[in-house]
């Protein structure tokens, strides 16, 4: 298993570009980054692309659909659709335009018989040679990081989006970071995390932080710079009152 | 301390990157992410000066009881905050000054910086925005956020800011809270109701957005309240 990771970097031009980073993986070109990312991609004839549930956008005539069980059981308690849609192009090329669940930024990865853990929400699509699976975390892990109980795990080869609530900040671990387990959107298969708490037993209770996540060893952990919890209980006061 | 704050205005965050033993004292929930090696403490005030009164103001300022103190152990080691809404972020530097702030936008600052609260008095109950303001004083680097994009509003003379508006301003500034129209009746129709009319010179930071219109137009998507 190779330790390099082909991983796109972001284009400084906003303005539209298709992007073929790996010469063996799809076209495709990301849009209204970093604030409202949306995907288009490129289907060569007669392939597939697995896409997130309910997450296509736009797409040609010629684009078959089908849906499929993602992962199996495991899917049913991560809250997340246990569904995943296949597009396939019939009898010609076609684009489909993807726009993700929240607003957000989107990443692509080339995966070369590698493997990338995602965040329960974070997929967005990604060509028939990666296998996406549930991965449970553990009851410990995914208990205290307040989170999912799974993970989402990409491997094999070929190409994977993912996508964040908020900016994404890319940080190379080399050594040890931590990182709040509410802002973690994917980390590559090189690390491995423990969850603990952060300083002391009055900083578990009062600092806000909670658990963390632990990373060690070497490779790229993305993070978003928004949680989605913070925004609800904001909205909450603003409930109508029952008549 | 250096302060750099990545994907304005929308999405910010801000990393900070501290010399060994330097610390800095941030809202609690703030951090997203650090290197390992960073000291965290949780404390309900600012490292020795602090007074439960303080505490239980900051509360009511709509910020948390607590602080969080990281404390880098070498050169070179990263915080990174993050704001719970959509929204922007701004650094300054404070000298010998004084800095009052909307409860809720203190995100962090340098340890010669002390994190007060000053009371306004009862007219800002009337305009239902926070009730308390946070009062930073003294020298260093503070970093704030907003809801919306942040805009500097030099003021030299008078000036009109909608209290919803407001994320911060010198001290130098005198204000008063007073009606937007003509009449009382015009500025509650209006939907503007009460607005701070500063005086003097210095700058006041103001928001793109208010709080509590994003809000109020959500109510009638939401489900109600049970009881």
């Amino acid at each position: 298993m190779s330790a390099q990771f082909n991983i796109t970097p972001v284009s400084p031009d906003a303005a539209a570009k298709t992007l073929a980073p790996d010469p063996r993986g799809l076209k495709f070109s990301v849009q209204g980054q970093p604030d409202y990312a949306f995907l288009s991609v490129q289907i060569p004839a007669n392939q597939t692309l697995k896409v997130e549930a309910s997450a296509m956008a736009t797409m040609d005539t010629n684009l078959a659909m089908k849906t499929r069980l993602r992962g199996g059981l495991g899917r049913f308690m991560t809250g997340e659709s246990i569904f995943i849609n296949e597009f396939t192009a019939q009898g010609g090329p076609g684009e489909i335009g993807i726009a993700p669940g929240a607003p957000g930024d989107l990443r692509h990865v080339y995966l070369d018989n590698q493997t990338i853990y995602l965040q329960n929400s974070a997929y967005v699509a990604s060509t028939s040679g990666v296998a996406v699976e549930s991965k449970w975390q553990g009851l410990v892990k995914g208990f205290f990081s307040g989170e999912s109980l799974f993970l989402i795990r990409c491997q094999g080869q070929g190409d994977l989006w993912f996508s964040s609530y908020g900016g994404i900040i890319e940080i190379d671990v080399s050594g040890e970071y931590v990182v709040d387990t509410g802002n973690i959107v994917a980390f590559t298969a090189g690390l491995s995390y423990n969850v603990t708490k952060v300083g002391g037993y009055k900083s578990l209770f009062f600092s806000g932080e909670g658990f963390v996540c632990r990373f060690s060893g070497q490779g790229r952990v993305w993070i978003q710079t928004r949680k989605v919890g913070p925004l609800v209980s904001w909205v909450w006061p603003f409930r109508p009152s029952k008549k | 301390m250096d302060i750099q704050v990545v994907h304005r205005p929308g999405n910010s965050a801000a990393k900070l990157t501290l010399d060994a033993g330097e610390s800095v004292t941030a809202e609690a929930g703030a951090m997203i992410a650090m290197s390992a090696d960073v000291g965290i403490t949780t404390t309900t005030h600012k490292r020795g000066s602090g007074s439960l009164t303080k505490t239980v103001k900051r509360w009511f300022a709509g910020e948390s009881l607590f602080l969080n103190h990281f404390e880098s152990r070498r050169a070179g080691s990263e915080v990174w905050l993050g704001t719970p809404l959509p929204g922007d972020m701004t650094s300054m530097t404070l000298q010998r000054e004084s800095l009052i702030v909307q409860g809720g936008s203190f995100v962090a600052c340098e340890s010669g910086v002390e994190v007060g609260v000053g009371w306004q008095g009862f007219r800002t109950l009337l305009s239902g925005e926070s009730l308390f303001w946070v009062k930073l004083q003294g020298t260093g680097k503070v970093l704030l956020n907003s809801f919306g994009a942040i805009y500097e509003q030099p003021v030299d003379g008078e000036l009109i800011v909608d209290t919803g508006h407001i994320v911060a301003f010198n001290e130098t500034l005198q204000f008063t809270l007073t009606k937007a129209g003509g009449s009382w009746l015009h500025s509650i129709l209006g939907g503007e109701g009460l607005v701070c009319k500063f005086r003097g010179k210095g700058t006041v930071w103001c928001q793109s957005n208010n709080q509590r219109s994003f809000g109020t137009a959500l109510t009638p998507t939401l489900r109600a309240r049970s009881r």
